[in-house]
């Protein structure tokens, strides 16, 4: 691989280097062609304000607590649901 | 007896701080709070009773979503399988982040999107793009975790997670442009 990647290479590793799913070495080079390609850089901001909202609306919800509590039940013995 | 009242606490300790994440997994699965609650409480004594088969040490959160989703496939799933859109098959949609960098370059218009409709468009996703946007964007597992959960290789999620992204992006866009977030692009490629 060369030194530095070309827009091509970089769109081609974006997803995996926004999962950081990539070696050290190629997120590094991912990151310094980002950051001085306005095109790139702006696709990459936007994918990663999607996943952001994606992780953070769907990411909100909690199991109920009733439901935490009949399965703690359950696992101590304590519930005749079995 | 000392040794399954081990095993029970150990279980509780080490699965209970996972259950927020199944129950996250099994509303998008169900698609229904009741169902999901069902669901993730079958996961859990399934769970339970297999804890001998778990490896300490071993990807837990991967083997409790396995457990998670062959249960649902086995007892909840209702739909049949769907096909997979004609037009995904064909010509790449137009390239929804550069209409979007035209007219809001910060790309603010999700932020304006209520959970719901994210929640909703999640839901609509066909269940194989569905379940690895889920995995992969709400729970955060990597290529490997997904594949392992799913029985798929790491090609394939990639693949199902890319694709189901990008219908993702397109019903978010859609809804911002009917909404008023966003000026639709004026003309296609």
């Amino acid at each position: 691989m060369s030194e530095k990647v070309k827009c091509r290479e970089a769109l081609d590793l974006l997803q995996d280097y926004l999962k950081e799913e990539l070696t050290p070495e190629r997120a590094t080079l991912v990151r310094a062609h980002i950051e001085h390609c306005r095109p790139c850089l702006a696709l990459a901001c936007f994918e990663e304000r999607f996943l952001a909202i994606v992780s953070e609306s769907a990411g909100r919800q909690r199991c109920p607590d009733k439901l935490k509590a009949r399965i703690v039940a359950l696992i101590r013995g304590q519930s005749t649901e079995l | 007896m000392p040794e399954i009242g081990d095993a029970r606490a150990a279980f509780e300790a080490e699965a209970l701080p996972h259950l927020d994440s199944l129950y996250r997994v099994g509303l998008r699965l169900t698609g229904d709070p009741a169902r999901a609650e069902d669901l993730v409480q079958d996961t859990m004594l399934r769970a339970l009773k297999a804890w001998q088969q778990y490896q300490p040490g071993t990807n837990l959160r991967a083997w409790l979503f396995t457990i998670l989703r062959n249960t649902f496939i086995n007892d909840y799933r209702r739909r049949k399988r769907e096909p997979i859109p004609v037009d995904l098959e064909a010509v790449e949609p137009f390239a929804i982040d550069r209409a979007v960098a035209e007219v809001d370059p910060e790309a603010a218009f999700f932020d304006r999107i209520v959970d719901e409709r994210i929640l909703a468009a999640i839901d609509a996703l066909p269940e194989e793009f569905r379940e690895a946007v889920v995995l992969s964007d709400v729970e955060h597992l990597t290529y490997a975790e997904i594949a392992q959960t799913l029985a798929i290789p790491v090609g394939t999620v990639k693949s199902r997670l890319f694709r189901g992204r990008r219908l993702l992006q397109k019903a978010l866009y859609e809804h911002a442009v009917e909404m008023g977030y966003l000026k639709p692009r004026a003309e296609h490629p």
